[in-house]
């Protein structure tokens, strides 16, 4: 087994973080290409805690080392992975926990991301996953495996930051969009009733 | 938005996207959306059943409920059920 872990922070209220981590992988976010589409299978609100259950289905396009093609066959550049996440806004934490649905027979990758509130400006975002090769052979092999998908981790992580930086940076202007146009529709209401009253 | 595995589902799903996305920054984080029949319910009952029919298509429906299943410890740990 192989770790992956990585931390960051965003400049960005834990609030903007959470609301804008729903829209990560969209066109905003030209960086993580690989992630071509992201479904939402479930969604409950607890009604004791309050806290918001989501299950999501990741599908992703990547290519792969021609050996591990060779080695396992068929199409492996698409593949599907499991997401569920648990937002508490109560300790404001949002924690998501996902693994491979696809090639699971012979790699296990088990990953959870955590964003908490750093400060009131500020969001940590904490990230670790568990890489495993489970077939069975060489320990060269399912060693060499897990080296890729650690490089590959770590590859997407660095592209995932500067993707959601983009999103984060449109999400934030298009809310003060849409509060100053709310806030100018109140001043022409309110300018044609004085207008009326005059 | 972010699209669907299914295209034929792409267009509800928007709508439903938009709409939780709403819902979750103007009601759930301030502490209004304490239940999941809000507004949004209908538009997601309508992507469900378009995205059930491509899910048993490509036979990811076995495979979720599996992780399902192996999630449930997390599920134990994440929901904050005090025993």
């Amino acid at each position: 087994m192989k770790v992956f872990s990585n931390t960051e922070t965003f400049n960005y209220s834990w609030e903007e973080v959470s609301t804008a981590n729903w829209r990560k992988y969209c066109p905003w976010n030209q960086k993580s290409t690989h992630v071509v589409a992201v479904d939402t299978l479930s969604r409950t609100v607890d009604p004791e805690t309050g806290i918001l259950r989501t299950e999501r289905l990741i599908t992703c396009r990547q290519s792969a080392p021609d050996w591990l093609k060779k080695m396992i066959g068929g199409n492996i550049e698409d593949s599907h992975v499991f997401e569920t996440s648990y937002v508490d806004p109560r300790s404001k934490t949002v924690t998501m926990v996902s693994s491979n649905l696809t090639w699971n027979n012979l790699i296990s990758v088990q990953e959870t991301v955590v964003y908490r509130p750093f400060n009131e400006h500020q969001t940590r975002f904490e990230q670790t996953a568990q890489i495993t090769a489970l077939c069975g052979g060489w320990q060269r092999i399912k060693s060499s495996i897990e080296d890729t998908l650690v490089k590959r981790f770590h590859e997407n992580a660095v592209k995932g930051k500067e993707g959601f930086e983009a999103v984060l940076a449109m999400s934030r202007r298009v809310f003060a969009e849409e509060r100053e146009r709310e806030k100018m529709m109140m001043l022409q209401s309110q300018a044609a009733n004085i207008r009326l009253a005059a | 938005m972010s699209q669907s595995l299914a295209p034929e589902c792409n267009e509800v799903k928007e709508r439903y996207d938009t709409c939780f996305l709403k819902w979750y920054s103007e009601k759930y984080l301030r502490g209004l959306g304490t239940t999941d029949n809000n507004e949004c319910a209908g538009l997601f009952k309508e992507y469900s059943k378009c995205l059930q029919g491509a899910l048993k298509d490509r036979g990811i429906d076995k495979l979720l409920d599996e992780a399902r299943e192996d999630n449930k410890e997390n599920d134990a740990a994440l929901m904050g059920k005090k025993k």
